[in-house]
């Protein structure tokens, strides 16, 4: 179990260093850092400033190590539009993407896993049929079309719900919707084949054959058994949650991290752009390391085989 | 007898086994401390059952694994590490035939084009003149040029073997090493198969290391036979005496399991415990477990191949260790 | 098709031609047209892609001259339409081979190395697979700018990992035991047993990765695009022209409607080949 985790928190700050040198050999790639942090106007003093505290005269190896120094000590770098430092920027606008992502994650759970599982307990009924539509419907769909789609009918049409903006929580309607329903296909088609594997291993057929109720052999046998499959990709779906927040802040003009992405990206904003990718890399490898928590705790084969190590 | 071809001198090769994803590496000892000579143009015979070590004894004498201690020497010379350009150009001299043909064939290219496939690497002769030998070599295994244009899916299990006795043939090796080449295969294609390698051995004059647990088939082909237990050869001798006259316990016991003509089965040894597991191998004598003749010395002394007169070695302390200790 | 004689072979494929279910031919058909539609856009579009029509503008689909309606600078929308196609398509084509070759060789050069350079790879493929690509892709663009040529190279870095896997665990298992060790044998140098042997035999595993890999590139590639980021004015793209058509949600929904339709059935096609000829050549993928 030790050994277990151990190798997972390093492998955790292996991508954290990966992240960090992938985005130094493309700032460096991309020109003059301190042309590309401060901008083409700043002074040729602050430029110069900026030289010596970044340490760009020194070996490329120094650098490297001096990076990693000054991110950890938070040095991100300032904004070129408004000269206020990057991480400011970034952090104030987490929040409005938390009420996004948060109930969106929250939704995908709530409707994909209980769809999923009844769909597997009912195969080939209609629900098991539409929860299979729905999924390749949510694959096949990209959430930019399915945000307009929703804007089409439940704002221009039917009038019901505003298409923009942040007013009230009208407005988080139709984006967490967009974010949650794509997901929560996935999801459900996932679900149901994990259920499935697990309904069709012979210690569920024994465990029925030697007369325990039904609900007891999916409740105490087959959930907990399915369950292992299922985290892991909840995990992974933190990922496409942000991708997904990338575009659905854009849609719905959200003032979010993602729509700041956006936008620094069109602007070529890198001190912004990099702070963003950062924060990313550690969410996911926070959202990692959690499903990894999980998985050892859920699976008493990785329990009790790390006890021996 | 000829000068040898093949010298194996003290090899050992051991596996690392995990047991499980988190558990300790083991050493597990395939091969301990062979030696073996095989004479130009004649046939050493491997036996052992699974698990005794022959396959991987053939695959360090092939140089196709390096032993961890020990040296194989090919017509006097050591051999190259393996993967190197020099081990590549030494292919051509020495050959595999393998237990399962239809493994050892690429499903996807039609069999003529993998006879020629040798001669192709290493670049034996014109485009023409190895079209030419690729309908030899079909003859020389008694099959017909229309079968070279057929995929291996489409051969019978003995036809595959003979595509792969061919292509292992392609560029003149002096020496093959054939691993289980019939077990795979029917009984009645059997015996063609191997009467083919006797009948090629001779026009040949090809060396043979012929690995197998059939006796019978051994017996056929072989002039000289090892007996491999858990790694190491417990006896050697020329076939016909050493079937005739088997000395080791174990040797007695595979002599009387296998079905002769003309003999009933009412002497048959049969040998009681665990079939050996090179993962857990008994200290002294690794057969005393099993031998029913054991005393206690064989539970703690590992009994060394001796001499026994008439060409043949045993390692069992009740064959020899009456005169050796007589001796000291 | 192991033990299966030629002739076998030959009368199951007569066979199967007929049972290839309805779902399937239909979505080869529109591939196919996808195909052709990409090859002669500009010969087939009726006008050309930037023709501009002042008097014309935010015209409805179904009128005789422009079918499927005008946008915004009265610009014929099936013209641009064809157009975008054949970009999208040129792009998810590229970036689809890139990765596959990219990904095919670090699995082959993981399998045949082992040690160290395996490590590296599976470090890189789990780097890959933890951060999200889209992420990835916008701040390499903040970085470099856009081009076509840097698009296809940077879509080319997604799903790469995929391809390295399989490659990487079917390399090490021919090489353990079978054909290939047994062309290692005969002397055969590496390129040989991985380009002549090897590839062949895994040559349908990639095939049914790369019709997973396919559909998720034009998705990636217009949600860049859409955003204002991937493909830009005045070339144009599938994704491009949602994004454009979005501003006009209201008055004409038809210029965001046609583009959006097209990516969807696209996909939905490719997967649905992608299933049956999982289905037909390989089982044992998940």
């Amino acid at each position: 179990m030790g050994r277990y985790f151990a190798i997972r928190i390093g492998r955790a700050a292996l991508t954290i260093v990966l992240v960090v040198t992938f985005a130094f050999v493309v700032l460096r790639l991309s020109g003059d850092p301190a042309l590309m942090i401060l901008g083409p106007e700043a002074p040729p003093e602050v430029l110069a400033a900026f030289r010596k505290a970044w340490g760009l005269d020194d070996p490329i190896w120094f650098q490297y190590l001096d990076y990693f120094g000054a991110i950890a000590k938070g040095e991100l770098g300032r904004s070129m539009r408004d000269g206020r430092p990057a991480i400011e920027l970034v952090l104030e606008r987490i929040p409005a993407t938390l009420a996004l992502t948060l109930p969106a994650f929250a939704f995908k759970v709530a409707l994909g896993v209980p769809a999923g599982i009844y769909a597997a307990l009912h195969r080939g009924s209609g629900i098991d049929r539409a929860v299979m539509m729905m999924a390749v419907a949510g694959f096949t769909v990209p959430s930019f079309v399915l945000a307009l789609l929703l804007v089409l009918v439940f704002a221009v049409q039917l009038g019901w719900l505003p298409s923009g903006g942040q007013d009230s929580w009208r407005h988080a309607i139709l984006p967490i919707a967009t974010l949650s329903l794509g997901g929560a296909a996935v999801l459900a088609r996932f679900t149901r084949s994990a259920m499935l594997e697990v309904l069709g291993q012979p210690y569920i057929r024994t465990a029925s054959a030697k007369g325990v109720p039904w609900r007891k052999v999916v409740t105490s046998h087959a959930l907990p058994n399915a369950a292992i499959p299922t985290v892991t990709i909840l995990g992974f779906m933190v990922g496409t949650l942000i991708a997904g927040a990338v575009v659905v802040e854009s849609v719905f003009s959200w003032p979010g991290v993602g729509r700041l992405l956006v936008v620094a990206v069109a602007n070529r904003d890198l001190a912004v752009v990099q702070c963003i990718l950062l924060l990313v890399a550690m969410t996911m490898v926070t959202s990692n390391l959690i499903v990894d928590f999980l998985y050892g705790f859920l699976d008493p084969r990785l329990r009790a085989k790390g006890a021996h190590a | 007898m000829s000068a040898p071809l093949v010298e194996v001198c003290a090899i050992s090769r051991s596996y690392a086994m995990r047991s499980g994803m988190f558990g300790r590496a083991a050493a597990v000892h395939a091969v301990d401390g062979v030696s073996l000579t095989i004479a130009k143009g004649e046939t050493l015979g491997l036996v052992g059952e699974s698990g005794s070590g022959k396959s991987t004894t053939g695959r360090v004498v092939l140089g196709l694994e390096l032993p961890d201690r020990g040296e194989v020497r090919f017509d006097g010379q050591p051999m190259a590490a393996p993967g190197t350009p020099a081990w590549r150009a030494q292919r051509a001299r020495m050959q595999m035939i393998f237990q399962d043909p239809l493994g050892a064939l690429d499903r996807r290219l039609p069999v003529a084009a993998q006879i020629r496939e040798p001669l192709d690497i290493h670049g034996i002769g014109t485009p023409a003149d190895r079209d030419e030998r690729v309908r030899e070599l079909l003859r020389a295994v008694e099959l017909t040029p229309a079968h070279g244009a057929r995929y291996p899916g489409a051969l019978s299990g003995g036809q595959r073997q003979r595509i792969v006795l061919a292509r292992a043939l392609a560029t003149k090796p002096h020496f093959l090493v054939c691993d289980e080449p019939v077990s795979a295969l029917d009984v009645s294609i059997q015996a063609q198969v191997v009467n083919l390698l006797c009948d090629l051995q001779a026009q040949l004059s090809l060396t043979l290391l012929f690995i197998s647990h059939d006796l019978r088939v051994v017996r056929q082909i072989s002039n000289v036979v090892a007996v491999m237990y858990l790694g190491r050869i417990v006896e050697i001798g020329s076939a016909d005496d050493l079937f005739a006259r088997p000395e080791h316990p174990y040797t007695q016991a595979l002599v009387s399991a296998s079905p002769a003509p003309g003999r009933r089965s009412a002497g048959r040894i049969v040998l009681a415990g665990d079939p050996p597991n090179p993962a857990a191998r008994p200290q002294g004598c690794a057969f005393h477990p099993r031998c029913p003749r054991a005393i206690a010395r064989c539970k703690g002394e590992v009994p060394a191949l001796a001499d026994v007169g008439g060409n043949r070695q045993v390692a069992c302390h009740l064959v020899t260790g009456a005169e050796t200790r007589d001796a000291a | 098709m192991t033990d299966a004689t030629l002739k076998d072979t030959a009368i199951r494929r007569r066979i199967s031609l007929p049972a290839i279910p309805v779902s399937v031919a239909l979505a080869v058909s529109w591939i196919v047209a996808m195909l052709v539609i990409a090859t002669f856009a500009e010969t087939i579009a009726p006008y050309g892609f930037t023709q501009l029509d002042l008097r014309n503008r935010l015209a409805a689909p179904g009128n005789a001259a422009h079918w499927l309606g005008t946008d915004e600078l009265g610009r014929d929308v099936l013209s641009r339409l064809l157009v975008s196609i054949r970009i999208s398509l040129l792009i998810a084509f590229g970036a689809t081979a890139i990765s596959a070759v990219v990904g095919t060789t670090l699995g082959f050069l993981a399998a045949h190395f082992r040690g160290a350079v395996e490590q590296f790879v599976l470090m890189l493929t789990d780097f890959q697979a933890s951060m999200p690509f889209l992420i990835m892709a916008l701040a390499v663009l903040a970085f470099f700018g856009n081009s076509l040529p840097l698009l296809i190279g940077l879509m080319g870095l997604f799903g790469w990992e995929r391809y390295a896997r399989i490659a990487r665990g079917l390399a090490i298992s021919a090489n353990a035991q079978g054909y290939a060790a047994a062309v290692r044998q005969l002397g055969a140098t590496p390129p040989r047993i991985y380009l002549r042997h090897i590839l062949p035999n895994i040559a349908s595993t990639l095939i049914v990765s790369t019709t997973l890999v396919f559909p998720e590139v034009i998705l990636m590639e217009s949600g860049l695009s859409f955003l204002g980021l991937g493909v830009q004015p005045p070339m144009t793209s599938l994704g491009n022209m949602v994004g454009y058509g979005r501003e006009y949600l209201t008055r004409a929904p038809w210029i965001m409607l046609a583009p959006a339709t097209t990516i969807v059935i696209t996909t939905l096609a490719v997967s649905v080949i992608g299933d049956w000829l999982r289905d037909r050549l390989d089982p044992t993928l998940q």
